[in-house]
């Protein structure tokens, strides 16, 4: 006798499904160093180069205060890693297609758009470590936070919702490609996603072209809510703005990796 | 017969890749509940591909499937919580243990954690991987990897089993291992469709084996019906002295078709089999020609193929590496 359950339609299952997909993510994204270099290294060391090398830059005319300089620029390596914990998640995907455990997800009666929603909400779980560990890190280098416990928990939030969405944008193409190397060859791009926001920097600072551009990332909404969030200031950004601008990357990530899936699953 | 009286039925499958080439080609079969089907023949037959398509991992171009009474295509769903299924390359992550993709596979078919994890330990017992349980898989040799595939395919307690060349690259007593595990399945009531390229593991498993050559099913039957095709089993016989050949050949011919073979030797095709050993003797004996080895030679993969579709498997596993990539 079988003892599987009507499993397709059912939430609180569903929910279960996403849940251990997660927690499988989660796992090997801690147990892969490929993963957990770009993940919680990379954004560290990158905080310590700006930290150290570029602090001058509170001196500038119009620099916001924020304390230390490190309490401004710790904003930008929240997004530095949560775009990093949505690029390895796509990465993981492909090696799933790759190497065939995705095959084995789909022979199990599960809705498929678990295999992505799983990813998603394990990229979200891992910003919600990542974020945790640089505001620790930062704040024993002098960074403090005048939002409290309310501010540090939005700037949690916002990296979450950010890293998820990421992970959406990247699930979506190893869905469409199944190429590892090419999404392993995205990693460029976060840097450019953060230099064309005000990551480093104020956006009174940046100059025109980079400016404007900066006005359509969604990033530039994303880490001023942040800032604003831990500082505890509204002339460093809109957190409602912020979080519009996170939720927005995430449900349209998620939908485009959702109808990602469903091409695949049609072309097989 | 109805679908629902089959575990697995299977009209007119044809699957196309892009670039034209037709891996199944009109695949018809069907396997009773309770049975276990062998799937015979060498890489690039269409064999996987035909197991992809009924584990619902691809659509088919045209005709139909049904699983366990189930439209592959329209009731996808319900067949995969139907089966189980063990790929060929177990794709096992090499990161996890044992235990934990167990637990996984259990919350995929939607048991509860304590449940998952019961079945999980259950199983784990089975196929005796207790003690490599907290283990990565990084760390199992290639048979401890087949049966955690197993262990992980029967989760569920499916109705049908696909096992998908399981025993691919695996050691002797792995092999066997595996094999008394499939049959217990099978004593349960398990039906299992199991692919293979070797005749001898079809031979030991399977109640009916089907033959794919060429995305086609060429020979179908139980395994002694498809050796009474093939012919005779065969003795190998050598000679002390291969200069008497000729007169051993000429002697033994009231014994079966005898002639020689190209790496050295007689073969005497006969269907006493090795109930023929000691008259064969005897006669080379009283012809005075001495005899250094005898042995019954079973029909192999290629002596099947060569009698069903006049070319060996190795041939059609040559022409399916030439043919345009799926």
């Amino acid at each position: 006798m079988s003892t599987a359950t009507s499993v397709d339609r059912n939430p609180a299952t569903q929910a279960r499904v996403i849940g251990a997909l997660a927690g499988r993510a989660l796992r090997v994204q801690f147990r892969r160093a490929q993963f957990l270099l770009p993940s919680f290294i990379l954004p560290l060391v990158l905080l310590a180069v700006i930290a150290s090398g570029t602090s001058s830059a509170r001196s500038l005319p119009g620099f916001p205060s924020t304390g230390a300089y490190v309490g401004f620029v710790v904003g930008g390596t929240l997004m530095q890693g949560a775009l990093l914990a949505g690029i390895t998640a796509g990465i993981a995907l492909a090696v799933d297609i790759e190497g065939g455990f995705f095959d084995r997800l789909l022979s199990a009666p599960i809705q498929r758009v678990s295999i992505v929603l799983g990813r998603v909400a394990a990229a979200g779980a891992l910003g919600v470590v990542q974020a945790t560990v640089f505001l620790t890190v930062a704040f024993i280098f002098g960074a403090r936070y005048e939002g409290g416990v309310p501010g540090i928990a939005f700037a949690i939030l916002l990296t979450a919702l950010t890293a998820g969405g990421m992970a959406g944008l990247a699930a979506s193409i190893a869905l469409r490609t199944g190429s590892l190397s090419l999404l392993q060859n995205l990693f460029p791009i976060v840097f450019v996603l953060l230099f064309t926001a005000p990551a480093f920097f104020p956006r009174d600072l940046i100059d025109g072209t980079m400016q404007t551009i900066a006005e359509y990332n969604p990033l530039t909404y994303i880490v001023e809510a942040i800032r604003a969030a831990l500082h505890d200031d509204a002339a460093l950004g809109d957190p409602l703005h912020g979080l519009l601008a996170a939720l927005g990357l995430l449900a349209g990530a998620t939908a485009l990796a959702v109808w990602a899936m469903r091409a695949r699953l049609r072309n097989t | 017969m109805q679908a629902a009286d089959n575990a697995v039925l299977v009209e007119d499958l044809v699957r196309t890749y892009p670039g034209g080439l037709r891996a199944v080609d009109g695949v018809n079969l069907k396997v009773e509940t309770g049975e276990i089907y062998g799937f015979l023949g060498p890489n690039g037959a269409g064999k996987s591909t035909t197991v992809r398509i009924l584990t619902t991992l691809l659509r088919p171009t045209s005709g139909r499937a049904v699983v366990a009474g189930f439209d592959v295509v329209t009731q996808a769903a319900q067949v995969r919580r139907t089966i189980g299924v063990a790929l060929q390359e177990a794709a096992l992550d090499p990161l996890m243990t044992g235990r934990e993709l167990l637990r996984l596979q259990g919350a995929l078919h939607g048991l509860r954690r304590s449940q998952a994890r019961e079945r999980g330990e259950e199983l784990l017992r089975r196929v005796e991987l207790v003690d490599a349980a907290d283990r990565r898989l990084g760390t199992y040799s290639g048979g401890m990897r087949r049966r955690l595939d197993l262990a992980m395919a029967l989760v569920h307690r499916p109705r049908v089993l696909f096992l998908d060349e399981p025993t691919t690259g695996l050691d002797p007593a792995s092999r066997a291992a595996l094999w008394r595990e499939v049959r217990l399945l099978n004593d349960d009531g398990t039906t299992v469709f199991l692919t293979t390229q070797y005749l001898e593991e079809a031979e030991q498993l399977a109640d009916r084996v089907g033959i794919i050559d060429r995305g086609q099913i060429v020979a179908e039957g139980t395994p002694d019906e498809l050796k009474a095709r093939v012919g005779e089993p065969s003795l190998h016989v050598e000679l002390i002295d291969p200069a008497r050949n000729a007169d051993a050949i000429a002697a033994m011919s009231a014994h079966g078709h005898c002639s020689e073979r190209r790496e050295g030797g007689l073969v005497v095709r006969t269907p006493e089999g090795a109930r023929a050993i000691a008259p064969v003797i005897r006669t080379l004996d009283e012809a005075g020609i001495e005899v250094d080895a005898i042995e019954v030679e079973e029909p192999t993969l290629d002596d099947v193929f060569l009698a069903v579709t006049g070319h060996t498997a190795a041939e059609a596993e040559a022409q399916a590496e030439a043919a345009p990539a799926p």
